[in-house]
């Protein structure tokens, strides 16, 4: 080889080598250039490019640093580096919708985030650092981000009593119990009414087999003018308690023998007086009569009815009792009456109370239930069925305890099963991976599988036993909110003891106000300490708030006192001996701390104060904006033409003082009177005295509140 | 042959390399985007919803509690309160009296009373019953719903920026 061939050659190495060193210096240089690129990286230079669009800068920059953040919190389990991205957090100055993610700042919240960090509530992984592992499900963690109009769970993850701020997961948690989905499910916190469905005992003495045929196939009972089936209501947005089961026609004539043969307490007709049958049974007044005792009776504060007016039909009345638009067509009449002088002697959990009916009364309303409240193409659908087997009878018992009935329905010897459903007490950290899908399209995650299984449990399971329940849009994401948020026991012991423990409410009176409260079932409407409905005012401290005497009144005539609201309560009928052992009870028991006999002076209303504190009501703090007196003011607030009479002093100085002290959540703001200003509105309150008799107002009411009918009587 | 390989090996190296660059990018499910946290139909047009964020929706809450009565033309109870009174209340909705007035206006009056701020004393003060935070929802809640549209102004507004 030639010198020059030789330089030739290593003429071309050096070529080679310096490609070579170019490739390795290239392949060199690819992991700083990934690094610098990594998704965090690029989210942070963006947000100082941001930053530096704003007015604040400085203040945006102030604690940047170009590496990762995190919130660590070792004894809660979080390691959120979710700051590293989503740096303006803590930046009041970046809320608002027109600032873009991720830089956006917190809403505000009671829970600081240095102290929470993020997935404590929003769930996905903490830990992560790029976007699509910290928000979506991956094969290694299957817990992603919970959608914002489901976060409300998380509240209810410690938060195990109802909280004003989330409507939506206290709507959810009432109505898995109004629902009693606790009969089949173990849902911890979620009270079991005494009242589930109906005792089945004697049904056979209550309706015909046929009834029970057509209940089982479709327990919705008003249908549209197309035919169709509807939701039991239009206006109403009320889930039906009793759902749909998937029956086979045998099933359904199996289960319907069964129930019909039901008559452990036969019924015995009641035997109207003589002297009332014989002026009311010809009488062409009669069932017209009876309309006006039914509405008189204020029966839709607790019942609808659909009424048809201009091609719409609707349900009026309240959702408390069963609807009632086709009863005379269900109910056997002589079961009728004897419900009606007693319902707890049929069903000892009823929420009915037991009203004091005359002769002349009853044989009125339930005449006109019978003959006006009917539809005679009810039963139309339904095959003759004809007498009972006992082989129907025998399969119709085994598929009551097979389909779940004795989880609501109690019979005379048969009892519920134990844990007949699933455990949903962790069901709100699931993994995809752990439920089952089925064939069913939908995507794989919780929040999808919950919401199928609630609209339809065949959907992904069709062998399920659950039945199907139909909810509007709103309940069924209030449900799904509730059940998100049952999480399991905390993780660690530091999770544990931020629980917030739910309060047990608990009210059982004894003796003779127990009875009567029992009789006239009082919390079936009124709050006390924490037990009982929300339709009517709270009682829990009436007796430092109304007079003895006025009480007493009330309860023998009741009648509206706030003039926004149609009066519901009911007229009882009461006995002198009743309304007083209820008033003796209230103004002894139901005392307020706060609302004080002994700190009142009545001598110190002089004539002067009266006339001070009348100007103070209608000039300086212009009262009436939101009060009535003498049928001129607002109608906001309750009506003080009888404040005299209603309201004590002391509860009237203390209210004054402090409205929510006494009544959480009640719309009177808190003002800044002085003593001396409480004073003189009391001893002015105290002077406004009209008799007891009915009210005028006013104000045309519109027709369409939910329970026009009774309000013509109401007034 | 053997230089052709030679030639081919660096891109043959740095196929791969590149490779690793790749990000894999998924998109991200509509169910992660944050949806809105609730809803309130627009006031003068019910088929129109008008997303909610969390804020605006603690307003919403405190609005149905503590002011429907008489700042909207209906009630949860039916009939509203604002006909009742003299001067008529404004509608929370209405833009074109609300949009004019800073935040901190609305804050002040709703905090110390109609009175405080020269206005109807019918407007009660709400300062010892809501909180600050409350009653800041609240205006949000206004600002979301408002007809016409609220502008926020278009800077932060400061004590040094020119007037």
């Amino acid at each position: 080889m030639s010198a020059e061939e030789m330089g030739r050659v290593s003429d071309r190495m050096r070529r080679v080598l310096a490609v070579f060193t170019l490739i390795f210096l290239g392949v060199l240089a690819i992991s700083p250039i990934k690094d610098f690129r990594r998704e965090w990286k690029q989210y942070k230079r963006s947000y100082v490019k941001y930053a530096q669009t704003r007015p604040d800068t400085k203040k945006l920059l102030a604690d940047y640093r170009p590496d990762i953040d995190q919130v660590w919190i070792p004894g809660m389990n979080v390691v959120d580096r979710c700051t590293t991205c989503h740096q303006g957090i803590m930046q009041p100055s970046l809320s608002g919708s027109s600032v873009p993610q991720p830089y956006r700042a917190h809403p505000p919240i009671p829970h600081n985030v240095r102290d929470w960090g993020c997935t404590i509530c929003h769930r996905g992984q903490g830990a992560a650092t790029e976007v699509a592992e910290a928000h979506e499900s991956t094969l290694a963690w299957e817990q992603p981000i919970l959608p914002a109009k489901f976060i409300q769970a998380s509240c209810g993850t410690c938060h195990y009593s109802d909280l004003p701020q989330t409507p939506q997961l206290t709507r959810g948690r009432q109505l898995l119990s109004e629902l009693n989905c606790q009969g089949c499910h173990k849902l911890p916190g979620i009270e079991r009414s005494a009242m589930l469905g109906p005792d089945l005992t004697s049904v056979g003495t209550k309706v015909s087999r046929e009834w029970i045929y057509k209940w089982l196939k479709e327990p919705r009972t008003i249908v549209d003018k197309d035919g169709n089936t509807v939701v039991n209501g239009y206006e109403t947005e009320d889930e039906p308690r009793m759902p749909k089961f998937r029956l086979e026609e045998t099933q359904l004539r199996a289960l319907s023998a069964y129930l019909s043969v039901q008559r452990a307490h036969p019924i015995t007709p009641y035997k109207f007086d003589p002297r009332v049958l014989a002026a009311w049974s010809k009488n062409p007044e009669l069932v017209s009569q009876g309309e006006l005792r039914f509405k008189q009776m204020f029966c839709s504060t607790c019942h609808s009815l659909a009424v048809t007016r201009a091609g719409e039909t609707k349900l009026i009345g309240g959702d408390i009792g069963p609807e009632l638009t086709k009863v005379g067509s269900k109910v056997n009449p002589d079961w009728l009456v004897a419900w009606l002088r007693d319902p707890q002697g049929y069903l000892p959990h009823t929420r009915m109370s037991r009203y004091g009916w005359s002769d002349e009364d009853l044989y009125k309303v339930t005449q006109y239930i019978a003959t006006k409240l009917t539809d005679s193409d009810l039963l139309t659908t339904v095959p003759q069925l004809g007498a009972p087997t006992e082989q129907e009878i025998d399969l119709g018992k085994r598929l009551f305890q097979e389909k779940g009935c004795a989880s609501c329905h109690s019979i005379g010897g048969l009892n519920p099963q134990k844990d007949f459903g699933p455990d949903l007490s962790a069901l709100g950290a699931k993994n995809a991976s752990e439920l089952e899908f089925g064939k069913s399209a939908i995507p794989h995650n919780l929040v999808a599988y919950v919401q199928a299984k609630l609209q339809d449990p065949a959907s992904v399971n069709p062998a399920a036993r659950m039945p199907q329940y139909s909810w509007n849009q709103a309940d069924l994401d209030a449900v799904t909110t509730a059940l998100l948020s049952m999480k399991g026991a905390p993780a660690t012991g530091a999770l544990q003891n931020l629980v917030v423990p739910k309060k047990e409410a608990a009210f059982h009176p004894a003796g003779s106000f127990g009875e009567v409260y029992e009789r006239y079932k009082c919390y079936t409407c009124h709050k006390f300490n924490g037990v009982g409905g929300d339709l009517a005012p709270d009682l829990t401290y009436e007796g430092s708030r109304a007079q003895r005497q006025w009480i007493v009144d009330f309860l023998k005539n009741p009648q509206t006192l706030r003039p926004t609201l149609v009066l519901r309560m009911p007229q009882f009928n009461m006995s002198d001996k009743d309304a007083s052992i209820l008033a003796d009870y209230m103004s002894v028991a139901l005392q307020h701390p706060d609302a004080n006999p002994a700190s009142t002076d009545a001598k110190g209303f002089t004539s002067a104060r009266v006339a001070l504190g009348k100007q103070l009501y209608e000039v300086k703090y212009q009262c009436q904006a939101c009060h009535t007196i003498g049928g001129t003011g607002g109608y906001v607030g309750p009506n003080l033409n009888n404040a005299g009479n209603w309201l004590t002093p002391a509860w009237i100085e203390a209210w004054l003082r402090d409205p929510q002290a006494l009544v959480p959540g009640t719309i009177e703001p808190r003002r800044q009177f002085t003593d001396e200003e409480i004073k003189s509105l009391t001893a002015y309150l105290l002077t406004l005295r009209a008799g007891i008799k009915p009210q005028k107002s006013a104000v045309a009411r519109p027709s369409s509140s939910s329970s026009a009918s009774a309000a013509g009587a109401g007034r | 042959m053997k230089r052709q390989f030679i030639r081919a090996l660096p891109i043959l190296l740095i196929l791969p390399a590149l490779q690793g660059c790749r990000k894999s990018q998924a998109p991200i499910a509509a169910t992660v985007q944050a949806a809105s946290y609730d809803s309130e139909a627009d006031w003068s047009d019910s088929q129109k919803l008008v997303p909610l964020g969390y804020q605006e929706t603690q307003g919403k809450r405190v609005f149905y509690q503590y002011c429907v009565w008489c700042h909207a033309d209906a009630s949860p109870a039916g009939p509203s309160n604002r006909s009742n009174l003299t001067p008529v209340p404004t509608l929370l909705n209405d833009g074109s009296v609300l949009n004019a007035q800073s935040d901190e206006y609305l804050q002040n009056i709703i905090t110390l009373g109609g009175s405080a701020m020269g206005k109807s004393a019918m407007m009660p003060p709400y300062g010892k019953t809501l909180t600050p935070d409350e009653i800041r929802s609240v205006i949000a809640f206004t600002r979301a719903i408002a007809q016409p549209p609220y502008q926020p102004p278009a800077r932060p507004g400061s004590q040094y920026s020119p007037k």
